[in-house]
């Protein structure tokens, strides 16, 4: 096991002067291995007034490092659980703090657009929502560059989901979210990994939780694509998903 | 459809029934005395092996055995996933107990802003999660 747990904090931030008028809207950000590409997704999200979490999965490089540079919350898994575990922890924390009243997904490999997540909070504000679920494939949303394999294996995700909870969706694999804090809390999730996005889905079908899709903008860049999950993730989620029954 | 595609399907029905609502570590240890004595038996009285395959439509005691084997062997991976499942629950639980002990909050969470958040603190600490990082009291 790395010996992670020994590192100690800089006092010193670089980023400092922060504005927290949001600190009821908590972003989580679940990074493993994502040290290139952290700096610059923090540096936007501190332009934002909402709480930042980070969950460090278990990084083998500096990921802890550079979100210690930021003002952040940050939790760092000593071993690597996955994705869904990763949200989960954050999640726990994030509800555990009583000013907490909304809580938003987000990826740390500069994916997703910061300038979506207002849009996120409001209609979770003003509208009767529950869950608010971000979409690359609705009108007004924005996707460059997307694979075509990736893009049948979407579609296939979309109709397997369809079938199993009932959802209907134009995106189940996207990982910008937004819950209420209620509804994070009962979510609770056991897939530590990929299969969690499945889970979620199908929380939300069995909990009766009101949701809606609204556009994101997602950029495919050569890093997100070189380091995301290829289309022979989706045989590890269906075997994880068809062996979660098994007691 | 001939009595031993019958059988196989049951096996498998039951099988898939066992696996997802039956199986607990007391009936796989009852399972594996059952298959190993079924095997003992066999080796002792082969000749029981050919009479049980003709009754049950198999053509050979050898390949009775076989079957058997596969049986157990799927008993056998069933047991051992299940073990695995319960090592990564309790993984889990000690490296996420382990992440909100030793996190470090926001520097609002801790005070500095000119924002003290007290009664964070208390859910915190339901967390298990001291207020101040340990190593800058």
């Amino acid at each position: 096991m790395r010996e992670l747990v020994a590192t100690r904090y800089e006092t010193q931030l670089e980023f400092d002067g922060r504005s927290f008028d949001r600190p009821d809207v908590c972003v989580i950000v679940p990074a493993y291995n994502e040290g290139a590409a952290l700096a610059g997704v923090l540096e936007e999200l501190s332009q934002l007034p909402y709480r930042v979490i980070v969950v460090d999965d278990g990084s083998g490089d500096n990921t802890a490092a550079q979100a210690a540079r930021f003002d952040v919350c940050l939790l760092r898994h000593v071993w690597n659980l996955g994705q869904g575990a990763a949200l989960a922890t954050g999640i726990m924390y994030a509800s555990a703090l009583p000013e907490t009243r909304y809580i938003v997904t987000f990826d740390a490999d500069g994916q997703h657009t910061v300038a979506d997540l207002p849009r996120l909070i409001t209609a979770l504000e003003k509208e009767e929502l529950d869950v608010v679920l971000g979409t690359r494939f609705r009108d007004g949303a924005v996707v460059s560059g997307i694979p075509l394999v990736r893009r049948l294996t979407l579609r296939m995700g979309i109709a397997f989901t369809r079938l199993t909870t009932g959802l209907v969706l134009t995106d189940t694999h996207n990982g910008i979210r937004a819950f209420t804090v209620n509804a994070a809390r009962s979510l609770k999730l056991t897939q530590n990994r990929m299969a969690h996005a499945s889970e979620i889905l199908s929380r939300i079908s069995q909990l009766g939780l009101r949701y809606r899709e609204t556009p994101v903008t997602v950029r495919y860049t050569s890093y997100s694509t070189a380091k995301g999950q290829g289309s022979i993730g989706a045989v590890a989620i269906l075997w994880d998903i068809a062996t979660s029954r098994m007691r | 459809m001939r009595i031993g595609q019958v059988v196989f399907l049951l096996a498998g029905l039951s099988f898939a029934v066992y696996a997802t609502r039956l199986r607990s570590t007391v009936t796989d240890r009852l399972v594996y005395l059952l298959l190993a004595g079924a095997g003992c038996v066999l080796v002792l009285y082969p000749d029981w092996s050919t009479g049980i395959a003709h009754r049950v439509g198999i053509g050979r005691g050898v390949d009775l055995v076989i079957y058997l084997f596969i049986v157990f062997s799927l008993f056998h991976y069933a047991s051992g996933a299940a073990k695995a499942r319960q090592t990564e629950r309790a993984i889990t639980a000690i490296v996420r107990r382990l992440a909100l002990a030793e996190a470090r909050p926001d520097s609002a969470l801790r005070g500095e802003a000119g924002s003290p958040s007290g009664g964070a603190s208390a859910a915190l600490d339901s967390l298990g999660v001291p207020p101040v990082p340990p190593d800058r009291q």
